[in-house]
């Protein structure tokens, strides 16, 4: 039974990803790569934003794909597809900050993203402004970003990554990362805080400070 | 006039997830009193706001027009494992099943022998019956049960002939 409830049957019912692995688990041709369409550009995103890397991220999003290929025999439909898709994306994730962690590399900028530079969907980022100072000021308020959320730790990181990029609440984070409801409120204060604190120079960068802090 | 004092992290906490749409009920009705009456509470949960809408400017990444064919290539030595490990499995089961046929037609030809063929008797069972095989020829010139059971009659020949 799931967290809600309800039976594996009436969520294989309700949720048509769960259907697709249960066609995926019965060696259905055609379902795996159904699969892996639907799933990879959140999956490639996701580990993007843990290890700021996207060579990187695209071997752990097709390493977790092919876990899951391997563990199909194994799936039982508890809770949302996702989460359990998530959760192993959470295990890579962590090992390969951890073993990173033990032998450092060289993070590349995201903006350089293989031989050929730039892919053409990291140039169709929106640019609210024009101008080539304007460019650039966004180019620098991306980079200091990504650096912040890189300054978080993995966990920390992984808890913003899944509330923010992919709208999960607070008990399905928890879920997918095995902790209780109460540590991940806690962990998402502390990282929204860290967060705050890297960033505060380009909270109120279009000039209108907050009228409420001023009033302090 | 004093400086507010900073939140706490219990309270943070909650505000963060007033902000985040988990705080109902009775907490989330505190929550909005304490926002509405304290302007540095407001002021936290703005910066904090402002801070979360930051994270939009990061771009999304998107994968390698490639990606769903690599990871399929890489499914190819996948399956190619698994189909051996089936095959290794399915050769053992075989391998199983032949001594498991052995040992059951060895049990059925020992037990159908045993059945068949008749059982000379041990020493033990001998020795149990040695005063009927003794009497042999005496039992076998009594025609009925009848005629046994007079020759047991203690009127006939006293105590001493008992047939017991």
């Amino acid at each position: 039974m799931s967290a809600t409830g309800e039976s594996s049957t009436q969520l294989a019912l309700r949720d048509p990803e769960i259907r697709l692995m249960l066609r995926v688990r019965e060696d259905d041709a055609g379902a795996f790569e159904e699969l892996v369409e639907l799933y990879q550009q959140r999956l490639v995103a996701l580990m993007h934003h843990l290890v700021g890397n996207a060579e990187e991220a695209e071997d752990l999003a097709q390493e977790v794909f092919l876990r899951v290929y391997r563990s199909r025999k194994k799936y039982r439909p508890r809770s949302k597809f996702s989460t359990w898709l998530f959760t192993i994306a959470n295990n890579l994730a962590l090992n390969a900050l951890r073993s990173r962690q033990r032998k450092p590399t060289l993070s590349l900028p995201a903006q350089d993203s293989g031989p050929l530079g730039p892919r053409p969907a990291e140039q169709l980022v929106p640019d609210r402004g024009s101008g080539p100072m304007r460019r650039l000021e966004r180019q620098e308020l991306t980079e200091r970003i990504r650096q912040a959320l890189e300054g978080l730790n993995e966990r920390q990181r992984m808890a913003v990554v899944l509330n923010k990029f992919e709208d999960l609440n607070y008990a399905e984070i928890a879920e997918v990362m095995g902790l209780t409801t109460k540590a991940v409120k806690s962990l998402l204060s502390r990282a929204r805080e860290n967060l705050r604190a890297a960033l505060s120079s380009y909270i109120y960068m279009d000039g209108e400070h907050a009228r409420e802090g001023s009033e302090r | 006039m004093s400086e507010p004092a900073p939140l706490s992290d219990q309270e943070r906490a909650d505000l963060v997830a007033y902000l985040d749409g988990e705080l109902t009920g009775e907490a989330a009705r505190a929550m909005e009193a304490k926002l509405s009456l304290d302007p540095a509470t407001r002021a936290e949960a703005d910066a904090l706001r402002r801070t979360w809408e930051l994270l939009d400017f990061l771009p999304q990444p998107q994968p390698s027009l490639r990606f769903t064919h690599r990871t399929l290539e890489r499914l190819g030595p996948l399956r190619a494992d698994e189909q051996q490990r089936r095959q290794r499995w399915r050769m053992r089961c075989f391998g199983l099943g032949w001594v498991a046929a052995l040992l059951v037609s060895a049990w059925v030809g020992y037990a159908g022998y045993n059945w068949l063929v008749p059982r000379e008797p041990g020493e033990r069972e001998l020795l149990q019956d040695l005063r009927i095989l003794e009497n042999k020829r005496l039992y076998e010139r009594i025609e009925t049960l009848d005629f046994w059971r007079a020759l047991d009659a203690p009127d006939l020949f006293g105590d001493e002939t008992s047939t017991s």
